[in-house]
């Protein structure tokens, strides 16, 4: 695991697709999600819309264009918590943190590899049913978020989130995940 | 009857009082409401503080703070004790900073927040507004909180619902940490409750406390952190509890001195026996007459006050016990002592008489406790306990010790200069000494702890709970009269905030918009038609289905034909308490009232609310001339029960000289111990006042006992025996109250043993008869 640490500061591109009910196709966002320093993690949307959510001491500041910046607290916003307690620990090559919310477990091999994360925190855990981590070799490609729930939501990042904005539209996001499209 | 009937009797009759005493306890209940020891109002402002505000939501209101551990620690027992408490039905309101978001609106008024929320007084529901809504509903949807407003957007494409929830949100707020609230030192994790019972109700307020407390121990875990609750609650709670614990082992410590007292003085184990007797039916029948009479109003002060009786009620049989001896049967012992004690019993009664027209609740529950418990003690000195005692005991006058001791006080001089020389100098120390005579701060009659009251405004500030001393008041017709009043003050309240003289406001309209104000935002709300083609324009240009918002259309609909929202629509809610503590409506007159944050220019304030037909209220000034008023009653009352005494007096002794000799000391003592507590730069309050009625009694008894001593050396002995133990027992039981730290026993205590003290050495120097009376006495010629 701890070949994925990423030095601060890093970056890597993200692909995210949501599927609701209230929607007629997917919601697809793209843009960058960036550590400048060791401690905080910003997720910045710059498809279809600007948006940049930074986390950091705990807070997740929002910021929307002509819109005051709103604040919460990790603690209550779960999702947010389970960003930055899973791939903010993966970046920066902690994984004691990892351990500290999630049990882990590991499949595959380091050439093809899935982390499966269940929350421990039980706040968490009545939202959240898992996470899964894709990678190949050093490089995390994807995270799917499996809500208790609602659909998975996917956010590819690296090389997996190139493809799947050279693919457009018609890009298959779950094969693109498990890393079926880029083998 | 033989000593073992005699023993028999007097335990049947303490059988009698233990079974009486235990039905009493199971079927009292004590009232802690302060205000039956106030006078009734007689100013609007006096009432509203009074009827309204006493169970409003400043005395409601508790704060907690939780130090000790790290921010982040802290912010976690803080949400965590807000989930614990926040169904208990013990609290209105828990707030700690976290987001209410939905909850703060009950399901039944969801659609009534497009007629609530002030947001859509701007502009309307049309096509532009509604795309730019649904816009950022999207990005929403797209953010990692997607998961908490998903649910939310198909009724409410707009989140009103959340726009409304901010609205509510207090005026100013505490930093913020992890979403929870913290001093400006980021150390202290700040909780606001309030209680759903009233500030006045000890008993509900320690329940809360408790409740705090429990709930506090669960989320804890092994967190060092710890909790301070602070609020007027918290103080009544820890008032109420050190009151208790004291009061307790003064009792314990006096019941025992009591008893080794009795041995000692008359060395038979029977007497503290049948000593208690007398007692403890004059206890218990206060207590029926009060429960007869007032029923579940009996007040706990009253009780208190009521018990320190004991100082008075004790001497009657101590009398009679001092002078029995050797053939003098008890029927006759008591027969000779009754003038004496008669006079006495009817004089203080007589002079509690008047408390009964002090217009004062708790006052007449005092006069009644009082009379009741003076007669049935002295009915039960005369006519029960003869047949118990032992005929022929010890015989006190036969201690050559006490003969010693009673040479010695024929030789004191009978001072006049030097007590009319210290009677002048007491007066002008009562008169002259700088400082308040009075204490006119009525939150002081449950006196706090000077560091718990610096606690509470240092928390209050952080907290920007509302200013206790002002409050705005809004008086109209009726309730949609005081709302529309409130709503037409806001801009005027605005400029105040802006201008620095307020840094906040809250009123009633706030939550619940006038009638009126409903109507008009009924009216801006769109049609359904209207609405519909706004909406399907709006979602064509996005990415949501067409057939995503049919519920936005239904709530819209049912809020543009929904009756506007009444406050008495709103009970049962959460809101209800909020509205409830902002707006009284009573009979043909309603009242809300505006609380202020961080008042800063009071005269700013006030140009303003009178220029719009408001007035500000200054609760500080309202309570003092409150206690002024009350204070005044007393003294009448007091002045009526001196005559009252006086009179007493001298109708049973009819001769001019006795009569003073008997008053002299009496009203020495009060200006004595007046001088000792000006002295001392106490400001006098009811309890000290009460206080030297109750001395004053006690200083009547000792005069006339004394100025009756008895017709041979012997009996005198034996009166000198009596008032020694009399005062020796009071004196025992006041000295250890005034030791007490709870202000108000301590008051109590320190009064009744200077007066003691002072009526025993004066009664000795003034009213014992005059020498040359005496030695014309039999002894004189033996």
């Amino acid at each position: 695991m701890r070949s994925l640490a990423r030095p601060a500061p890093a970056a890597t591109p993200f692909v995210e697709v949501r599927e609701s009910p209230l929607l007629k196709a997917p919601l697809r966002v793209s843009g960058e999600y960036r550590r400048p320093d060791a401690d905080t993690l910003v997720r910045e949307v710059r498809a279809p819309y600007a948006e940049t959510t930074t986390l950091r001491d705990g807070q997740a500041v929002l910021a929307r264009e002509g819109r005051p910046e709103r604040r919460f607290a990790l603690s209550r916003a779960p999702e947010l918590a389970a960003l930055q307690g899973s791939f903010g620990a993966l970046l920066s090559g902690d994984p004691e943190a990892l351990r500290r919310h999630y049990t882990v477990e590991s499949e595959g091999d380091a050439q093809r590899w899935v982390l499966r994360l269940a929350p421990r925190d039980d706040r968490l855990a009545a939202k959240l049913r898992e996470l899964r981590l894709h990678g190949r070799g050093d490089e995390l490609h994807c995270i799917e978020h499996a809500a208790i729930q609602g659909e998975v939501r996917r956010t590819l990042m690296g090389a997996a989130a190139e493809a799947a904005r050279r693919e457009g539209d018609g890009a298959d996001i779950a094969a693109l995940c498990r890393g079926d499209a880029t083998g | 009857m033989s000593a073992a009937a005699r023993l028999a009797w007097a335990l049947a009759w303490l059988l009698a009082l233990l079974g009486f005493g235990a039905w009493l306890s199971q079927s009292l209940t004590v009232s802690g409401d302060l205000r039956r020891f106030l006078p009734d109002a007689r100013t609007p402002e006096q009432r509203l503080l009074l009827d309204e505000l006493g169970e409003g939501p400043g005395s409601r209101l508790l704060m907690l703070a939780l130090s000790g551990d790290t921010p982040q620690a802290l912010a976690e027992r803080s949400h965590a004790l807000r989930e614990a408490l926040a169904d208990d039905a013990r609290f209105v309101f828990v707030a700690n900073g976290a987001d209410a978001g939905l909850d703060a609106i009950p399901d039944a008024l969801r659609p009534y927040r497009y007629l609530l929320s002030p947001r859509l007084d701007g502009g309307t529901l049309d096509a532009d507004a509604l795309a730019e809504a649904l816009d950022a509903r999207l990005q929403d949807l797209g953010s990692p909180a997607a998961d908490l407003v998903e649910p939310l957007v198909p009724s409410d494409p707009t989140l009103e619902t959340l726009a409304l929830a901010e609205a509510w949100r207090p005026a100013t707020l505490p930093q913020s940490l992890h979403e929870a609230w913290f001093d400006r030192a980021g150390r202290q994790a700040l909780l606001l409750l309030e209680t759903r019972a009233a500030g006045f109700d000890p008993d509900g307020q320690r329940e809360a406390v408790a409740a705090i407390r429990d709930a506090f121990d669960a989320v804890r875990g092994g967190s060092p952190a710890v909790l301070e609750i602070i609020g007027p609650g918290a103080f009544a709670d820890e008032i109420g509890t050190r009151t208790a614990r004291e009061a307790g082992w003064i009792g314990s410590v006096d019941t025992v001195g009591l008893v080794l007292l009795l041995l000692l003085a008359y060395r038979s184990w029977r007497i503290p026996l049948l000593g208690v007797l007398p007692l403890a039916s004059a206890g218990l029948a206060g207590l029926a007459a009060l429960m007869l009479l007032f029923g579940d109003r009996v007040h706990g002060i009253t009780l208190a006050f009521g018990f320190t009786l004991i100082g008075v009620v004790q001497d009657y049989p101590i009398h009679f016990f001092s002078h029995q001896h050797a053939g003098l049967s008890p029927r006759r012992n008591v027969r000779r002592l009754w003038p004496a004690l008669a006079t006495g019993v009817a004089a203080t009664c007589i002079a509690y008489l008047t408390f009964l027209f002090s217009g004062v609740d708790g006052l007449r529950q005092l006069a009644v406790f009082t009379i009741v418990a003076l007669a049935t003690a002295a009915l039960c000195t005369r006519w029960l306990l003869p047949a118990l005692v032992d005929p022929a005991p010890r015989d006190v006058a036969a201690s050559p010790r006490l003969l010693a001791l009673w040479r010695r006080i024929e030789r004191l001089p009978r001072p006049r200069i030097a007590l009319a020389v210290l009677a002048l100098a007491a007066l002008a120390v009562v008169a002259l000494r700088p400082g308040a005579f009075w204490e006119n701060d009525l939150s002081r009659l449950t006196p706090v702890p000077a560091p718990l009251l610096e606690r509470d405004a240092q928390l209050r500030a952080e907290l920007g709970a509302p200013d206790v001393r002002y409050v705005l008041t809004l008086q109209a017709a009726d309730a949609e009269a005081a709302l529309a009043a409130s709503e037409a003050l806001r801009p005027a309240l605005d400029a105040l905030v802006a201008d620095g003289a307020i840094d906040g406001y809250d009123l009633a309209a706030r939550y619940l918009p006038s009638a009126a104000r409903q109507r008009a935002r009924q009216r801006a709300l769109p049609a359904p038609d209207a609405l519909r083609a706004a909406l399907d324009a709006a979602v064509a240009r996005s990415p949501f289905r067409p057939d995503a918002f049919e519920p936005f259309l239904e709530d819209v609909e049912r809020a543009r034909q929904a009756p506007p929202l009444r406050p008495r629509d709103l009970a049962g809610t959460p809101l209800a308490p909020r509205v409830g503590a902002l707006l009284f409506e009573g009979e043909g007159h309603a009242t809300a009232l505006v609380s202020l944050t961080g008042l800063r220019d009071v005269a700013a304030v006030e140009r303003t609310a009178r220029a719009h037909g408001a007035r500000l209220l200054d609760m500080k000034q309202a309570s003092e001339s409150l206690v002024a008023d009350y204070r005044a009653r007393i003294l009448a009352a007091l002045a009526l029960a001196a005559l009252a005494l006086a009179a007493t007096v001298w109708f049973a002794l009819r001769a001019p000289r006795r009569v003073l000799r008997v008053l002299l000391p009496m009203a020495l003592t009060t200006v004595l111990v007046l001088a000792v507590l000006r002295g001392l730069g106490v400001e006098l309050n009811l309890f000290h006042l009460v206080s030297l009625i109750l001395a004053a009694g006690l200083g009547l008894d000792y005069a006339l006992f004394f100025e009756h001593a008895g017709e041979d050396r012997d009996d005198q002995l034996r009166t000198l025996h009596a008032v020694l133990v009399c005062s020796a027992m009071t004196l025992l039981v006041f000295s250890l109250l005034a030791l007490s730290s709870v202000p108000v026993l301590r008051a109590i205590g320190g009064t009744v043993a200077l007066g003691v003290v002072f009526n025993f050495v004066l009664a000795l120097l003034v009213a014992r008869a005059p020498v040359g009376e005496r030695e014309a006495g039999p002894e004189a010629a033996a």
